[in-house]
């Protein structure tokens, strides 16, 4: 047992070696190979990590292996196990569908390599700081992190709009990253130790907890993009390279609930009002992040939005286990977790699957408005398919895998209510409402996406839809992915259970996540799966027997119906965002010529985000305006500084003396 | 095999067999009451047998699609309708947590549909698309204020459990059991595109919903939506009929009368609804929707505190 042990550890080690010699291969001369030479290495060096995770005691039972490593700066317990394996799992295909990608640049004559090392570097240091277990050691890679991202997100640095994006990613990335400092710093203070495993911190110690509560809750809440802090999200995701903006919705902003998670660890058990907290913030998340998705054009701020509603659902969970935790209920804290967990490694599948589907149809459009595209599906028959299966998950339908984690969630409203009877069945209903409300949203906007994107005929003409064979793996992946936790849950709701049973319950784990009757779901599952197959298979035939034509569609008798009188994604979406109109900034604009003969009309229709519109941009200009105003102190003799100093240092002398 | 299976199975044949038969008496009804002989009872077989034979067209634009929605939506009623008690019996698809698998398997069916709806590049679908994404997300919420709330109330989260829990003990259950009963009946007139919402005789005005999202089916892709329309009819009919069990006090013949006379009464008061009422404006059906909401929140919050 201890050499299995050590092999898994060192396994890791030389994966993460691996991943660095990557780097080297960067500089090989020639810009083709090295693209291809390094990511390569870098997918060797992502599958030896995923085969040691997967090798870890956190897939065979529930006892797992806390190992820790490097004078205790790397702990590997069931936690971090978890989100290493999302991250490696998530970032294989992405480098797979990265060699392809950056291809394009180069033909493009665009220089790739800085890009290509910070992708690395950002690989590297998103694994580490899963695994990290000393506060310094977990700041400074975080920052690593943070930079990389913003220095590959700056790829494009000429447009303007990439520019304003990056920047609001890079000042969003530095608020957070202070309110981490203080957080631990705070933590220190209390514990007078680095390391994680050493934070026991309870909230009836006064009130370090609650203040590390709130601090997590704003500083990984700003990375998860949880609601008032999602404004970056939009403005960050569509200008980054797609594979950035995959990783970044992905995976990313899954550290964000990693840290909330591993707060929570510092601070069990929680009281209630954490729970009640998260779980109001989270369902605003997710209403109004999926209501906003619904009024974009640009699909990849269309995602990025759909991004806020999956961390709410997401948060939803983390907000029951938190009930869970405060009232002594494993049951209901096993299912709450497990919901958040198994949501998460959902989400990072299907999100990454959409933005890659987007970005191949991206790269061959060449605009990311969705009212300009349409018909895509008889150019690439497969691309469409692929990111099909991709929108039935995120909508959480079922057969697919998002409907098994919202599932999970729901299983945890029904257990919360029944365990603690009183009131909380109705506050309980009014989330299950809530969540069905989102699925309903969800459905309209995927199925918007969907239909304005592949159905129909082109809106846009499409000269030729180029799709490589690294495409389809990568997406294929990602599907399969999709596929299998959809059809067979069973044994990914097993690795959940371990995690919880044991960085979660310190007391009995409950099986209330393993007792849901998961083969029901593979039944059903594969009864329609198998059913619709069929019956395809019978409907051909009968359609040999009398016949079937292709014909133009019904226009009413109108005969010359073209592409766009199709009908668009705004007017798909209108009567739905008009409701919320004020919340959505939702802007109409008609313009109707009078005359007897019309002329000309006009309409469009605007949607901008509240928080950045109406908060965020007005606060900011109220302190460039207020700050200027210092500047009268700002003179260009250095004299005037140093009487300043001198008064300073007075005053603080002053105070010194009075107060001893 | 299981004697719970074969039961199962056989009452899912009962379904699917009798749904086109519901759907006739409703017609039938609704013919009679407005002073028309009407078509004879069996008709909507009569129109599957002739749309079965018929030639098949697809629209040039239309993708993959088209040709597997009518089966995914088929397949995804049966599954829905595989989780639904008849007098008292186990259905085939009984277990913890069925309530969601039912909501969003019928989430399912409505997902392809709209994208089906989509797949022509029409405006007459897109619109159809557009209104039933709207409508659904206001319907959503009635099925989890009434059927859901009654879960939350009884503990129990398996729809067969949920009414088999209902029974007759208090007053104010029994109000409550009533007034979700009316909540779930303009779900289902909602759901399955009956009279104020959505007129399913004229193909005519630009307000339909259903109709207009199958205007360019035709031969076997139209008479799978025609047989799933008549199922989803039938499905919510016994969603709502399930709420008479408890007259039946466990005993199974019972139970199955009251399921038929139960199917009879349903049918002649949708086919009353249908009469006496006018479709309503496209714009105020969402205040429909949300007045049916509001009852089940204000029933929910009268029986939580009155308990």
């Amino acid at each position: 047992m201890n050499s299995l042990i050590e092999t898994d550890q060192s396994l890791l080690i030389i994966a993460f070696i691996i991943q660095l010699f990557a780097i080297p291969f960067v500089f090989y001369k020639n810009e083709k190979s090295s693209l291809l030479f390094s990511n390569i290495v870098l997918l060797i060096g992502l599958s030896i990590g995923l085969i040691s995770t997967l090798s870890s005691t956190l897939f065979t039972s529930n006892q797992i292996l806390v190992k820790s490593s490097f004078a205790n700066f790397i702990r590997l317990d069931g936690l971090s196990l978890y989100f290493l394996f999302i991250i490696q799992l998530i970032a294989i295909p992405t480098t797979i569908y990265n060699i392809k990608y950056l291809e394009h640049y180069i033909e493009k004559k665009r220089r790739i390599k800085n890009f290509l090392v910070f992708y690395i570097v950002l690989m590297i240091s998103t694994q580490v700081i899963v695994i990290a277990n000393h506060a310094i050691f977990f700041l400074v890679m975080w920052e690593i992190m943070s930079l990389s991202s913003y220095l590959g997100m700056v790829f494009e640095r000429e447009k303007e709009e990439v520019q304003r994006g990056s920047f609001y990613y890079f000042a969003v990335s530095h608020v957070l990253i202070f309110m981490l400092y203080i957080m631990f710093f705070i933590i220190h203070n209390h514990t007078s130790s680095w390391f994680f495993s050493d934070y026991h911190i309870l909230f009836s110690d006064g009130n370090i907890a609650t203040i590390i509560f709130i601090l997590s809750l704003i500083g990984f809440g700003i990375k998860a993009g949880f609601m008032p802090f999602h404004f970056w999200l939009p403005q960050a995701h569509p200008i980054a390279p797609t594979v950035l903006s995959a990783f970044l919705s992905g995976v990313l902003i899954k550290l964000g609930i990693y840290g909330i998670f591993r707060t929570y660890l510092f601070i069990k058990p929680v009281p209630e009002w954490c729970g009640w907290l998260l779980l109001v913030i989270s369902i605003v998340s997710a209403i109004l992040g999926v209501w906003y998705a619904l009024a974009q054009h640009d699909i990849k701020k269309l995602l990025a939005y759909h991004s806020v509603e999956n961390i709410g659902i997401i948060g939803i969970g983390i907000g029951i286990g938190f009930i869970g935790s405060a009232n002594n209920l494993p049951a209901v804290e096993v299912l709450g977790f497990g919901g958040a967990l198994l949501h998460t490694l959902n989400h990072a599948i299907f999100k990454s699957l959409l933005f890659i589907g987007s970005g191949v149809v991206y790269q061959n459009i060449g605009t990311r408005n969705i009212e300009l595209m349409g018909g895509i599906v008889h150019r690439a028959k497969y691309i469409s398919l692929l990111f099909l299966i991709g929108s039935v998950a995120i909508s959480g339908v079922p057969p697919l895998n998002g409907f098994i984690s919202e599932f999970i969630i729901y299983s945890g409203f029904f257990k919360t209510a029944n365990e603690l009877k009183d009131y909380y069945p109705i506050l309980m209903l009014m989330f299950v409402v809530g969540l069905a409300f989102v699925g309903g949203l969800a459905v309209a906007c995927f199925t918007k996406v969907n239909s304005i994107m592949f159905l129909g005929t082109e809106r846009r003409e499409v000269k030729n839809f180029k799709t490589s064979f690294l495409d389809y793996i990568s997406l294929g992946i990602f599907a399969l992915l999709c596929i299998v936790i959809g059809f067979y849950p069973q044994p990914f709701v097993i690795v959940i259970n371990n995690v919880i049973s044991n960085s979660f319950i310190n007391g009995v784990p409950s099986s209330a996540l393993l007792d849901i009757d998961w083969l029901y779901f593979t039944f059903i599952f594969t009864f329609l799966a198998i059913g619709v197959f069929a019956l395809y298979l019978i409907k051909v035939k009968i359609e040999k027997k009398y016949g079937r034509r292709k014909s133009n569609a019904w226009g009413c008798g109108f005969e010359n119906l073209n592409p766009r009188m199709q009908y668009t994604a705004s007017s798909f979406a209108d009567e739905l965002n008009t409701i919320p109109q004020s919340a959505l900034v939702y802007h109409k604009n008609f313009e109707i010529s009078e005359t007897v003969f019309p002329l000309q009309s006009k309409f469009e229709s605007h949607s901008k985000d509240f928080m950045d519109s109406n908060i965020v941009i007005p606060l900011f200009r109220f302190l460039t305006t207020s700050v200027g105003k210092l500047q009268i102190l700002s003179q260009s003799d250095i004299r005037y500084y140093i009487a300043f100093i001198l008064i300073i240092i007075s005053i603080y002398s002053l105070i010194a003396f009075l107060w001893t | 095999m299981d004697i719970n299976i074969l039961q199962g199975i056989i009452l899912l044949i009962i379904i699917l067999g009798l749904s086109p038969l519901f759907s006739g008496l409703v017609n039938k009804q609704k013919a009679i009451l407005t002073g028309r002989i009407g078509a004879p009872i069996l008709q909507p077989y009569y129109e599957l047998h002739r749309l079965f034979k018929k030639e098949t067209i697809n629209a040039f634009s239309s993708s993959f699609i088209s040709r597997i929605t009518p089966l995914i939506n088929l397949v995804a009623l049966i599954i829905a309708a595989a989780m639904l008690p008849v007098g008292f019996l186990k259905p085939l698809i009984s277990f913890n947590g069925d309530i969601i698998l039912f909501a969003y398997i019928l989430g399912l069916s409505r997902f392809f549909q709209i994208l089906a709806a989509m797949d022509i590049g029409s405006s007459f679908e897109g619109m159809g698309a557009a209104r039933e994404a709207t409508f659904a997300l206001f319907a959503e919420p009635i099925f989890f204020f009434t059927i859901g709330s009654i879960a939350f109330v009884s503990g129990f989260t398996s729809l067969f459990d949920i009414y088999y829990s209902i029974e007759l003990i208090n007053i104010s259950y029994e109000v409550f059991i009533i007034i979700c009963s009316i909540s779930v009946f303009m779900l289902a007139v909602t759901e399955c595109s009956r009279m104020p919402v959505d007129d399913p005789n004229t193909h005519l005005e630009l307000t339909m919903i259903h109709e207009v999202m199958i205007l360019d089916n035709s031969g076997i892709d139209l008479f799978i939506y025609q047989y799933s329309s008549y199922i989803k009819l039938f499905l919510y009919a016994i969603l709502e009929i399930s709420f008479f069990y408890p007259f039946s006090q466990q005993n199974f013949l019972l139970g199955l009368l009251i399921f038929i006379s139960g199917s009879a009464a349903l049918a002649f008061a949708l086919a009353i609804v249908e009469t006496i009422t006018s479709r309503t404006k496209m714009k105020s059906i969402p205040l429909y929707l949300l007045f049916a909401t509001a009852i089940g929140i204000l029933n929910l919050l009268i029986f939580t505190f009155t308990k």
